[in-house]
């Protein structure tokens, strides 16, 4: 017979790590960012001096700050760089023109929010909300998964280093809130923290 | 929960994944029948067996091919269309048969 009693909660072990290192949000949803499909877009992209991964569900970050992540055989997704605020990405997208080369815009600031988890526990906090191993044997630095997460559509990419882990999250724009606060109760018990922008400058 | 390979992104939960329908070999339009045209657009084998059919992972918003078991729910094969479609297929127009005047 099942017990109806309280059953008693299990404390967290004491931090032994600063609580900026366990685990940090910035919503970064205000950094730009594009998407380029079409068979002409890798050489379109190195054209413009991007280097590009070299499978699909792989990113590259290249040397301003700027990530690039391969969703298929023929789309990118360019994410802006802290350094310049994502200026060089936005002129990329100013200056797209239609023309007959099979290489197509994908406007990605009003359909995207982006969140950057960061800290040596973001695999367990992401296990609470994604069946995906997001551990980093499964999940390496250059990793993307396209998935579910907080049961909405999120796409994750692992740009972090050795030192310091890192995801970037991007997903329905309208959803930000229900999905920060999504992030924010699965940090809860990690000791996890918000930060702004202006911090990682 | 049922898992799924996806071609593109590797094993996923079944929820991550949209059904779309039976693939059918698709008739020349500009040569079949009306009637094998709409047998091709609306109708179903519906068998129990071994199908073939269009799934597609709705974060990729990636479409592929399934070889299922109607029976048995048995995920046999995933795999890209570009096995099926190696060629492009164009879709001229050809001159209406019935003209409004």
């Amino acid at each position: 017979m099942s017990s109806l009693n309280t059953e008693s909660h299990i404390e967290p072990a004491p931090l032994q790590l600063g609580t900026l290192e366990q685990c940090t949000l910035v919503d970064l949803t205000e950094l730009p960012r594009v998407g380029f499909r079409g068979q002409q877009s890798a050489e379109y992209l190195q054209a413009r001096g991007f280097t590009l991964p070299d499978a699909p569900n792989r990113a590259v970050t290249q040397a301003d700050g700027s990530h690039v992540a391969r969703l298929s055989q023929t789309e990118y997704l360019i994410l802006g760089s802290l350094q310049d605020r994502g200026e060089r990405i936005a002129d990329e997208q100013a200056r797209w023109e239609l023309d007959h080369s099979a290489n197509y815009l994908l406007p990605r600031e009003d359909s995207h929010a982006w969140l950057q988890l960061s800290g040596v526990c973001i695999a367990e906090v992401m296990a609470k909300l994604c069946g995906v191993d997001l551990r980093c044997a499964a999940f390496p630095p250059g990793a993307v998964a396209q998935t579910s997460a907080a049961r909405i559509n999120v796409i994750v990419i692992n740009l972090g280093s050795k030192g310091q882990a890192a995801f970037q999250i991007l997903f329905d724009r309208a959803s930000l809130e229900y999905f920060k606060d999504a992030v924010l109760d699965a940090m809860a018990e990690f000791d996890g923290q918000v930060l702004e922008i202006e911090a990682l400058q | 929960m049922k898992v799924m390979t996806c071609p593109l992104n590797g094993p996923r939960n079944i929820s991550e994944f949209t059904y779309g329908g039976e693939f059918k070999q698709m008739p020349d339009p500009q040569t079949c029948s009306d009637a094998e045209w709409a047998d091709y657009v609306f109708n179903s084998e519906d068998i129990l067996g071994v199908v073939r059919e269009w799934w597609m992972h709705n974060p990729s918003s990636y479409w592929f091919l399934v070889e299922r078991h109607t029976g048995s729910d048995e995920i046999l094969r995933t795999f890209d269309p570009k096995e099926v479609f190696n060629a492009r297929v164009e879709f001229t127009a050809v001159t209406a048969k019935e003209t409004a005047r």
